[in-house]
């Protein structure tokens, strides 16, 4: 069954010329984790704001568990719940306070409320703050309070906008597995980065946008399937002339240093040649991130 | 039942939102209790005390027009900085309930001032007959001002203009209408324009609770209530259809 059904939809905003969402049409299975992957103002945010009923859209029709926003956002609303991106928290109210608080607004019982609240503060590594006033706390303490008032819910989806945003690697890797244990109970999320190793690790499937559409979607080995080279050789120094890493593959400037894309019997024999010469070489397998920039910037080029 | 879940959300939002906040941050307080109070001080002191019962009014509801106004501001925000509109749209809170809910947030606010005005009411003359009468006047002037001040919250682009547009409100509201000096003073065209607003009715219903004389030709007991009511009305329809919860 699909959590998120599109077709078509597209987003301009009043006074805007070109659209934000321009004919968008994906599928978001339920019990998946589900990124939007792209550049700041690619249309990540528009798309899940319009799926999450916060905002309307202009055209094209999209269902959420199966209603139609724009005529049965009511139906929709009972079962979701949304981290806002760039958000924050309410001054002198503790995390206890936000999470069991927003819990009980949302028709919750007490029982129930303090049960999942308790949890969710445990899980998210709040609890030796709870009782602290938000405003004490640190910018990452403070993300961390807001991701866990959707967590704490029972929303069959979650809407994540960026909820990593600011947060340290540990506090990230910590979000990163609540937010699997989530998916584990059969829920559905829908998160928007732009750290492409959240998207990579994280994530059952990516739809990559820029600039309001569509690029690609898939599990991050289907993407990775869509680059014909396999590994990547970093280079450092200026030994190598861009003539001569060519005959290897398909070399990119990266910062004062080659990047080049090939095949493992290639990238041994480039790797031989640069540590006689004294380059500095790493190999890698290619990753998301060579997906992303040589879709985005071909994508950019075109335009 | 949907309707008394949208009632408990609201109290829980309202709760969240000032009990809490007020638990660990008695300044919150201070501006709402003494702006009403340093303005009944000026005019008792000006009129040597002739005006005070009227003072005592007119402060009465400024504090509820204030707070109620001021969810221009309050409510921007909500929305624009702390994105407390965009998590409870993706929820089952209606906005109906939002609104009740940050609308009693403001209410518990003026709590203080409340504490002190509406005794001093009773005490001057205001029976406890017609205490539920005169309360009820005032909740409709508050409501009144909070689903006015909501509104424009939804729309504002910033803060600043969300606090500027509350504190204007406030004004024409609660300060410009014969709430402080009577409105027997006001020369006819003038009072026409009061009419229009909830506050001159609320005025001299409380006036003529309290037992005082009202002197105005076309006005009666009965037609206050009615506009009053009317005016709350039209301001609830205004605000379901105007107010924006999804934004286009």
């Amino acid at each position: 069954m699909k959590a998120i059904d599109s077709i078509l939809l597209s987003k301009i905003y009043h006074g805007g010329k070109n659209p934000a969402l321009d004919r968008v049409s994906l599928a978001v299975d339920t019990g998946q984790i589900f990124t939007l992957l792209g550049r700041n103002g690619a249309g990540k945010t528009t798309f899940l704001r319009i799926a999450a009923t916060q905002l309307s859209p202009t055209s094209g029709s999209i269902l959420v568990l199966g209603s139609d926003v724009k005529h049965s956002p009511q139906n929709i609303r009972r079962n979701v719940a949304a981290v806002p991106q760039e958000g924050n928290t309410i001054g002198p109210l503790t995390p206890w306070d936000h999470v069991y608080l927003a819990l009980l607004a949302r028709g919750m019982s007490r029982t129930e409320a303090r049960r999942r609240a308790r949890d969710t503060l445990e899980r998210m590594e709040l609890a030796d703050y709870q009782d602290q006033p938000a405003d004490t706390l640190s910018g990452g303490l403070r993300q961390r309070i807001r991701v866990a008032m959707a967590v704490a819910t029972d929303a069959e989806l979650v809407f994540l906008d960026e909820p990593t945003l600011g947060l340290d690697a540990i506090s990230r890797r910590r979000v990163w597995t609540v937010l699997k244990d989530l998916c584990k109970e059969g829920r559905t999320i829908l998160l928007t980065t732009h750290y492409i190793d959240e998207a990579e690790i994280l994530s059952n499937k990516v739809a990559i946008v820029n600039s309001g559409r569509l690029i690609t979607s898939g599990t991050p080995s289907e993407l990775l399937s869509k680059v014909e080279e396999r590994v990547r050789v970093d280079l450092s120094g200026s030994k190598f002339s861009e003539e001569e890493v060519g005959t290897y593959g398909r070399p990119i400037k990266v910062a004062e240093r080659w990047r080049v894309f090939t095949d493992n019997v290639r990238a041994g024999e480039l790797t031989q040649e640069a540590v006689r010469r004294g380059s500095e070489v790493s190999v890698a397998p290619v990753s998301l991130e060579d997906l992303f920039v040589e879709l985005v910037g071909r994508e950019e080029e075109e335009c | 039942m949907l309707a008394a879940k949208q009632v408990r959300s609201a109290v829980v939002i309202g709760y969240m939102l000032s009990i809490t906040w007020i638990r660990r941050n008695l300044l919150s307080l201070v501006w709402l209790f003494a702006t009403p109070f340093s303005i009944l001080f000026i005019i008792t002191v000006t009129t040597r005390g002739q005006a005070f019962v009227q003072g005592v009014i007119g402060s009465l509801l400024l504090v509820l027009v204030t707070v109620g106004t001021g969810l221009a501001g309050d409510g921007a925000w909500y929305r624009l900085e702390v994105k407390l509109l965009d998590y409870f749209i993706a929820s089952p809170v209606h906005q109906i309930g939002f609104l009740l809910g940050i609308a009693l947030a403001g209410l518990f606010f003026t709590t203080p001032a409340l504490l002190v005005l509406i005794p001093l009411l009773v005490y001057l003359g205001l029976s406890l007959a017609s205490l539920p009468l005169a309360l009820l006047a005032v909740g409709m002037v508050w409501l009144f001002s909070s689903a006015i001040g909501y509104t424009v919250s939804t729309y504002v682009r910033n803060l600043r203009n969300g606090w500027q547009s509350g504190l204007a409100l406030s004004v024409i509201v609660g300060i410009l209408p014969p709430s402080f000096y009577p409105a027997e003073l006001l020369p006819t065209n003038l009072l026409w324009l009061a009419y229009l607003l909830p506050t001159t009715h609320a005025v001299l219903l409380l006036r003529v609770l309290m037992g005082q004389t009202v002197n105005l030709s076309g006005w009666s007991p009965l037609l206050g209530w009615i506009m009053l009511t009317g005016l709350l009305l039209v301001s609830l329809f205004a605000t379901s259809r105007a107010a924006r919860w999804r934004q286009t």
